[in-house]
């Protein structure tokens, strides 16, 4: 009978210790601690991992973090959210970092749904997070609607959904010039292919209304197929049934890679330009055994393409460390630098202090300039950060927008080349 | 528009009928409901990766050599694991779910959460009534008629095939005729993972590798086992040819719905075993043996 | 007057002595309960509360999910839905009518108890396997509805803005563990009930459950909405606690799988089974975090080791190592004993 009471103790005991203590390690002084929150497992969450990484092992080679006149080391804490998966364990993971590794600042964080609550857990506690991964608006609006509770919320990188709408609808103008210019179509069809997520449902929406009206193409069709659709060649035959001439892309699943691989494969004449999450990363030209080839897409970085004088080095360091071109997740890096900048400015670790300082960042890093507007998200437009239009050529990922001409606002990045129709198009539509 | 919805269901259905016949064999044979069943597939479909890309393997070989590895860890998962909990039903469940995590994370592991793609075995498209087809969808729309009439003649002209249905009907007076009932449970098991490799094989070149790759796949089994009945494999067919259809139809008729469309699937094998709390094929599957 | 106190204390003591402390597992169910309740006093450590209070609202979960597939063998693979139907309906009251939670999780379990009738009258037909995959497909069709209304439901980014449970960690972590106390309790004397017998006659063979003249279909049809009730309401305690009601989080088919790991790892057919098996497996998860990369490994791998040498689950292993049946009049009797404590019968 004892034995069974003490046996039922034991463990209950053993595993409220075990919570307390299996990270909770005091810092030494002079450390400022960050929580890298991130899909670990995942191309995202790895990415945020070195970037940051990158960071602060520059950050600290060079002396480290200036508070006052003291000099703290930057100390980074792995955090798997796990968030793909499940939205229970990024919450419960970033209560811990919090509360168990006792961090002093947040950066990362990907999947919307998982980062609501994190934006919560971390707005309750009053810790500054860094969003390096989610584009939805909506988190960044709530700064401006409560400010007082949402202060410490920040968005680095990628641009919000709605300049992700914009840059979208400039790249498919491009590919609509092209196709006048090669194959003399004055009114382009427009097939708007888009997974069902509310993401999408802005882009879409504007899509279907200003295509006609502001643009001067036809919309001939609409199909969403869902996020976790393993392959669509049901919608590409009726695309091309349809007569398009370009495909409007918008997707962040899987679904990407055989979508490019089909259309590549069987030849559906109709560009396709638009968002498409698995073109932007490195492995896609393999992953679509080559078919991937004239798939456009926006991107935040691509390589060799100078956006700022840091992007080139940056990028081949990181392909130096890492074995892969970086995607946008690792904006983690330039979270890390406008963090030391505001931390130096301000002059102490305190939260309130630092957001002010903040608020008036103005830090050139690797894909542009970041200044952060009202709602504490960066700011998008010529002069600040642009995102890229990038195509696949040959194998190679090349940056096609803002255009080589300079066309759009002037702004030219170097290394961009000029769009290429697929042959197949131009073949098919050629007078 | 009606050709088209023919030759794309026709295709779609192929794919559904080639992982699910498999899976209803065991189950047949066996009465084990293997969650496992998608995981193997999976597996397969990394392994050929791993051997085309990182050792430079030739496609056939690497195919081969995938399903032979895949067959024999699929034997040595049901002598270890799934033998024996066998007597509990709810227990097979979770364990072969467990199994299917466990394959899951050690392809995390291995291969990390990147989205990858194995190239077809024969690239291109043909055009069949002013339709493009991928080479790769014809060939698994072939293979899953060799696999049907093979598994038909297994189970109908040959000895082995005797002893399975035997074993299904009637495990303890199938033993009391002399059959090695536990051999025969790991052969018919052999045989349904060896199906899945195959699948993996034909069916990963038209999906992306990821670890969680088995997840949907499996819904839709399910689905098509069910809806055809547990067991049948002639049902397994027909309840793929529906599914494919009934997706392919929400695609063409209603573009904007196109998400809906294994909701809709699924919404139509609940009307069907609602009528038919058997699959469509349950009970005449086991008059038939 | 004190002596009628007296004697109800000495009443109450007695029975206590007779009814709980005889029994090793009841006292180990009241030692939990008791450490559940002081646990707050040794530590003050946020997370390991935070942690405890989603224990406690997957236990009413897990629990809630073997009131219906433990007892009746209705095996339902799509529990989710009820959570998922009370955390929507509780986080759109919320957030569109302004409802205050103390009134959505009830009303979100009543939503649930609908679904369960929704599921189980085309399901009654239906029998093992085909059952099962039957209910499974029901949370994913809802799913593909709410992606249908983005507008109101949020897609895929979830319904967010929900007010918290009360904003306080100690008073959420004792409605939790209050709560789910509370509703194990009913649950347990439910299926010790004449209804939880039928439930568990109706297991075991439904015909001549039939031939008893009950009525089957009327306990099967009150199983799915008991069970729907329990599980809308730890729906709407998981919505309000985490302020998100989003499709992966309350609807996926993982969410339902866990409902059955947790039940099935812990014994099925027994309520604290479950409760035991979330108690021990989601605290083992966030154990594991100090080895992400195999977190999701070791916790398959555990739960499959645990089900190949305990089929029962681990509850029942562990109950019939400490105690022992007594055959003659079937009573329960710590394993130390060697004749019956009711009918002085010979134990072994």
């Amino acid at each position: 009978m004892k034995k069974v009471i003490i046996g039922a103790i034991i463990p209950l005991a053993v595993c409220v210790v075990l919570l307390v203590t299996s990270c909770g390690g005091a810092a030494p002084g002079k450390v400022v601690k960050i929580g890298v929150v991130g899909p670990m497992t995942f191309i995202q969450g790895e990415h945020h991992w070195y970037g940051a990484q990158l960071a602060a092992e520059e950050i600290n080679a060079a002396g480290g973090v200036m508070v006052g006149n003291e000099a703290y080391q930057i100390k980074l804490v792995k955090v798997d959210s796990n968030e793909i998966i499940s939205v229970t364990d990024a919450a419960n993971a970033i209560e811990r970092t919090i509360t168990v590794d006792k961090v002093d600042f947040i950066v990362g964080g990907f999947r919307t749904e998982a980062v609501t609550p994190m934006q919560e857990i971390a707005m309750d506690y009053g810790r500054i997070f860094l969003c390096c991964g989610s584009s939805t608006k909506e988190l960044c609006d709530k700064v401006g609607d409560d400010y007082d509770r949402y202060k410490y919320w920040f968005r680095v990188t990628p641009i919000n959904s709605t300049y992700l709408g914009k840059v979208d609808f400039m790249l498919l103008g491009m590919v609509a010039e092209e196709l006048k210019a090669e194959c003399g179509i004055e009114v382009p069809k427009v097939a708007i292919l888009a997974e069902k997520l509310e993401w999408a449902e802005d882009i879409v929406a504007a899509a279907q209304v200003l295509l006609p009206v502001m643009y001067g193409m036809e919309v001939v069709g609409t199909w969403r197929p869902s996020d976790t659709a393993t392959e669509v060649t049901a919608e590409l035959t009726a695309i091309e049934a349809a007569g398009a001439h370009i495909i409007f892309t918008t997707f962040s699943g899987p679904v990407g890679i055989p979508y490019a691989r089909q259309w590549g494969e069987m030849q559906i004449p109709a560009a396709s330009v638009g968002i498409n999450v698995e073109a932007q990363k490195e492995g896609f030209w393999d992953a679509t055994g080559g078919y991937g080839e004239y798939e456009t897409t926006m991107n935040t970085y691509a390589p060799g393409v100078k956006i700022t004088d840091q992007t080139i080095d940056f990028g081949e360091r990181f392909v130096e460390d890492v074995g892969e071109f970086p995607t946008y997740c690792a904006g983690t890096y330039e979270a890390l630098y406008v963090l030391k900048d505001a931390i130096e400015a301000a002059g102490t670790l305190d939260s309130d202090a630092v957001i002010v300082e903040l608020e008036k960042t103005d830090y050139t890093g690797t894909a542009g300039r970041i200044v952060f507007d009202e709602n504490h998200d960066v700011v998008w437009g010529p002069g600040y950060v642009t995102g890229l239009g990038v195509q696949w050529q040959d194998g190679e990922m090349e940056c096609v927008w803002p255009p080589a001409d300079g066309s759009w606002e002037g702004v030219v990045y170097e290394g961009a080349v000029t769009y290429e129709l697929p042959p197949w198009v131009i073949e098919a539509w050629a007078p | 528009m009606i050709e088209m919805i023919i030759i794309t269901g026709l295709i779609a259905s192929g794919v559904y009928a080639l992982l699910a016949i498999g899976f209803s064999l065991i189950f047949g044979a066996a009465r084990i409901i293997n969650l496992t069943h998608t995981a193997f597939y999976m597996l397969a479909a990394y392994l050929i990766y791993t051997f085309t890309s990182s050792f430079g393997l030739n496609p056939i070989l690497s195919i081969i050599v995938s399903i032979i590895a895949v067959t024999i860890i699929g034997v040595l998962v049901y002598m270890l694991v799934i033998e024996r909990v066998r007597a509990h039903e709810t227990t097979v469940l979770i364990v072969t779910m467990a199994l299917a995590i466990i394959i899951q994370e050690v392809v995390l592991l291995a291969f990390g959460g990147h989205f990858r793609g194995v190239s077809s075995l024969i690239s291109g498209y043909a055009t069949i009534l002013g339709i493009k087809v991928t080479y790769q969808y014809l060939l698994t729309f072939g293979m899953v008629f060799i696999i049907l009439f093979g598994t038909w003649a297994l189970l109908m002209k040959t000895k082995l095939g005797i002893a399975i249905r035997a074993t299904a009907q009637d495990r303890e007076v199938a033993n009391l005729m002399g059959i090695n009932v536990a051999r025969i449970g790991m052969i018919t098991m052999a045989i349904a993972v060896a199906l899945a490799a195959i699948a993996g094989a034909l069916v990963a070149p038209l999906f992306t590798l990821t670890p969680y790759m088995w997840m949907h796949p499996l819904v839709m089994v399910l689905a098509v086992v069910v809806l055809g009945g547990l067991g049948s494999i002639k049902g397994s067919f027909v309840g793929a040819i529906i599914l494919g259809f009934t997706e392919t139809l929400v695609v063409f008729l209603v573009p904007t719905g196109a998400f809906l469309k294994g909701s809709v699937a699924l919404a139509i094998m609940l009307v069907i075993i609602l009528i038919r709390p058997e699959g469509l094929f349950g009970v005449s599957f086991e008059e038939e043996r | 007057m004190i002596s009628i106190v007296n004697a109800y204390i000495g009443r109450v003591y007695k029975e206590f002595r007779d009814e709980i402390l005889v029994l090793p597992s009841k006292t180990i169910v009241l030692l939990f309960c008791l450490i559940l309740f002081l646990i707050p006093l040794m530590t003050s450590e946020l997370y390991i509360l935070r942690i405890l209070i989603l224990a406690s609202i997957f236990a009413i979960f897990a629990a809630s999910w073997d009131l219906l597939s433990g007892f009746t063998g209705q095996m339902n693979f799509g529990h989710a839905l009820f959570f998922g139907v009370a955390g929507y309906t509780s986080a759109l009251l919320n957030l569109y009518v302004g409802l205050p939670p103390w009134l959505t999780i009830p009303i979100g379990a009543v939503a649930a108890v609908l679904a369960g009738l929704v599921v189980g009258v085309p399901c009654l037909r239906l029998r093992g396997p085909y059952l099962a995959l039957a209910t499974l497909a029901f949370p994913l069709i809802l799913t593909g509805i709410i992606y249908i209304f983005p507008d109101i439901t949020g897609g895929e980014l979830g319904v967010s803005g929900i007010d918290p449970l009360s904003g306080s960690r100690l008073i959420d972590y004792y409605i939790a563990i209050s709560l789910m106390i509370g509703l194990g309790f009913i649950m347990w004397k439910i299926t010790g009930s004449k209804t939880g017998i039928i439930f568990h006659a109706i297991r075991e063979d439904e015909v001549a459950v039939r031939a008893s003249g009950i009525n089957t279909t009327k306990y099967k049809l009150l199983a799915f909405c008991l069970s729907g009730l329990f599980a809308g309401i730890a729906g709407g305690l998981y919505v309000h606690f985490m302020r998100i009601a989003g499709p992966t989080s309350t609807l996926a088919l993982m969410v339902s799988f866990q409902a059955i790991i947790w039940a099935i790892f812990g014994g099925i057919a027994t309520i604290y089974g479950p409760i035991a098996g979330v108690f021990i497996l989601v605290p083992v998860t966030e154990l594991l975090r100090v080895m992400p990369e195999i977190r999701m490994l070791l916790f398959a791998v555990i739960v499959l080791l645990v089900l190949l040498f305990m089929p029962e689950g681990i509850t029942t292993w562990v109950r019939d190592k400490i105690e022992k049946e007594c055959p003659r009049c079937k009573v329960r009797n710590i394993a130390t004993r060697k004749i019956c404590r009711i009918c002085s019968a010979d134990l072994d």
